[in-house]
């Protein structure tokens, strides 16, 4: 047991990471394969949450890989961190039992698992780490990753093969050019400051703002971070690869996609813009906030004219990572938790919309919302998992969005940015409007009677029930919403001020803690 | 003068790199990427040379106890520009560079090397759904 507490963030990462070799070298039993991914990801997922409530009570975990201590990496587990580790390992584990009735047999045996997990190793790396090169490298990871998860194959055969490949080559491109963007910035930065561990960046920043002496170029390397995040998270200009990627992605992936991996892009922003960069975040934040506004225009405009039901919650993550983005953007503490809010909700409901529309699509034998209707008949599982999406999105009590925006809005408007909440609020309503327009047309009224009858195909346990079990969280962060909301204001504290960030790395000697008893004891 | 050439060979490959990227080929737009990722890994090397005496290399009590806990004894408020970790204390004529971004340029040209297989086997398959290679013929997607 102690071991599992000493080394449990690198446990995180190493688990899923030692799994994918496992799954190739188990490709010829796929019952075998299926019941340890399953076993493994639980575990996964159990540990997670160890990992959170272990932060919530202890503080910062400050790990470091290898033996040269914080001259090394170090993986930082503070509470941001281990939340966002959280969200990736819920959906994964919830995905990954979608998949199993999703995703065609022989891809499934062959490379999604290995890739599946893979992914989930990425993810949790780039949310662990404490040095910004290692980001840089599990941002790969994680790239190529779900690159090669997108043109899986599926049972369905809706989506075509040839849209998969213009998708995945348009996600490459794109985010290889991220890439090559993220390398420039971070080569600059160790060259300006001479340090790769983000806490040691940030106290130096904060030395050379306190002495007045901040190179011009440390700006432009926070602008071309901001590219880079902004890649990642689909703002405007950089989303025009969200709106071709959802939708052709196999669904499990549309929901890991949407719901973790846009995320991570306002991950990086909070991380590198407020605690690497704090003194100058003056001169960041409003061009967080235009971009964020423009997002949330551009989105849900965009979203209005869709006739394809994933392409519609495609454009539709792209506003709602807006409102992330605007919440971090202005500023104070309070509209920083109500983005983290916004981000743990929006997360879970577009997760559970990208599976159920995967659900839809089997029943539907098609994409086209025009030639749906009526489904609320042959389908009431369905039916009511996706209007309680829709009302978390579009911010109708008492689903989790309804408090996410409240909050969002209510410390805009104490922080005196009335003209962007203003903006936020009139999208917000054309938000109402096509999610609930599509819910009528795929659900209510009747279905044209030239396409036919659904089919009977029913619907397995394991495609519905990771859907009512996120359904059943969307209603209880509605409800129950206190403990998120005072996770996300601690987070939130932490981020505007990183002292307790800083200090926890930086302040150890090396291998050896009872040190610093003595030191903060001779202090 | 050695440093001007470096600096004009850096921003040639960049620009021949983003350049490429824009073409209509889709071999070409991968080339493209592979120049492009050998002008940043160019600038990452570039970025390691030390001047003067002022080199990385911790000497007697330079090391980890500080009041302040900062990694490395350098001050910042004297003599910010040029490249950091400086130390001074080294004082023979040696010849440093910086070995810590040969590791950084080591690692991205391995990751280099993973994503451009797996665009090239991915611009393969579009051929072959396509078959042509013009870039301007993916916009089944649009809408």
């Amino acid at each position: 047991m102690s071991f599992l507490m000493d080394h449990l963030p690198i446990l995180l990462i190493a688990i899923p990471l030692a799994m994918a070799p496992a799954m190739t070298i188990f490709k010829g039993q796929p019952g075998l394969q299926k019941v340890m991914d399953i076993g493994v990801n639980f575990v996964l997922l159990a540990l997670a949450f160890l990992l959170l409530k272990t932060v919530w009570d202890g503080g910062i975990i400050v790990y470091e890989v290898g033996e040269f201590g914080k001259y090394g990496i170090v993986l930082v587990a503070d509470l941001l961190s281990s939340m966002m580790v959280g969200l990736n390992c819920l959906l994964g584990f919830l995905g990954l039992i979608y998949s199993y009735d999703y995703i065609e047999g022989k891809s499934l045996n062959l490379t999604y698992h290995a890739l599946f997990n893979l992914m989930i190793a990425g993810i949790n790396g780039i949310f662990l780490t404490g040095d910004i090169f290692n980001l840089f490298v599990f941002f790969e990871i994680m790239l190529l990753s779900s690159g090669a998860l997108i043109v899986a194959n599926e049972t369905s055969t809706v989506t075509k093969i040839s849209d998969k490949m213009e998708a995945t080559l348009k996600y490459l491109v794109l985010n290889m050019l991220g890439s090559t963007v993220m390398l420039i910035a971070v080569a600059s930065l160790y060259a300006s400051i001479g340090s790769l561990n983000m806490a040691d960046i940030a106290m130096k920043i904060r030395l050379l703002s306190e002495a007045g002496a901040v190179p011009w170029h440390l700006y432009a390397i926070g602008l071309l971070f901001i590219i880079v995040f902004g890649n990642k998270a689909a703002i405007f200009p950089l989303h025009y690869w969200l709106p071709d990627v959802h939708p052709t992605a196999p669904s499990p992936i549309s929901a890991m996609l949407s719901g973790v991996i846009i995320k991570i892009g306002a991950y990086g922003i909070l991380r590198i813009l407020f605690v690497i960069f704090a003194p100058m975040k003056a001169v960041f934040a409003p061009i967080i906030v235009v971009l964020a506004l423009i997002t949330i225009g551009l989105g849900s405009v965009s979203a209005i004219a869709q006739t394809d039901v994933k392409r519609l919650l495609a454009y539709s993550s792209v506003s709602q990572i807006g409102y992330v983005l605007l919440g971090f953007g202005l500023g104070t503490v309070t509209t920083v938790a109500a983005g983290i809010v916004y981000l743990v909700n929006h997360a879970l409901a577009k997760g559970m919309l990208f599976l159920t529309s995967g659900g839809i699509i089997h029943h539907a034998e098609t994409r086209d919302m025009r030639k749906m209707g009526g489904m609320i008949n042959s389908s009431p599982l369905m039916a009511a998992a996706f209007l309680v999406g829709t009302m978390s999105i579009g911010g109708v009590p008492p689903m989790g969005g309804f408090i996410s925006k409240f909050v969002l809005f209510d410390s805009g408007l104490q922080a005196g940015a009335y003209i962007p909440i203003g903006i936020a609020l009139i999208f917000a309503i054309f938000t109402l409007f096509y999610m609930f327009r599509g819910w009528i047309y795929i659900f209510w009224g009747e279905r044209d009677p030239q396409y036919g009858e659904y089919s009977h195909h029913k619907l397995s346990m394991m495609m519905v029930g990771p859907i009512m079990v996120l359904a059943v969280l969307v209603l209880v962060c509605g409800i129950y919403a206190d403990p998120i909301l005072r996770m996300a204001e601690t987070i939130a504290q932490q981020i505007i001020d990183p002292q307790p960030y800083i200090d926890a790395v930086l302040n150890r000697d090396i291998r050896d803690l009872t040190s610093i008893a003595e030191y903060l004891a001779g202090e | 003068m050695n440093n001007a050439l470096l600096a004009l060979t850096i921003s040639l490959l960049f620009g021949i790199g983003t350049f490429l990227i824009l073409r209509r080929d889709m071999m070409k737009v991968i080339i493209g990427f592979g120049i492009l990722s050998h002008a940043t890994n160019l600038y990452i090397v570039a970025s390691g040379v030390f001047s003067g005496n002022k080199v990385p290399i911790l000497g007697e009590g330079q090391g980890h106890e500080l009041e302040e806990g900062i990694i490395f004894n350098d001050n910042l408020a004297q003599g910010i520009s040029g490249l950091a970790p400086q130390i001074t204390g080294v004082t023979d004529n040696a010849q440093f560079v910086d070995p810590l971004v040969q590791a950084l340029v080591l690692t991205a040209i391995v990751i280099g090397l993973a994503t451009t297989a797996f665009i090239l086997t991915l611009a393969y398959r579009a051929y072959e759904e396509y078959g042509t290679t013009d870039v301007r013929e993916l916009r089944r997607l649009w809408g």
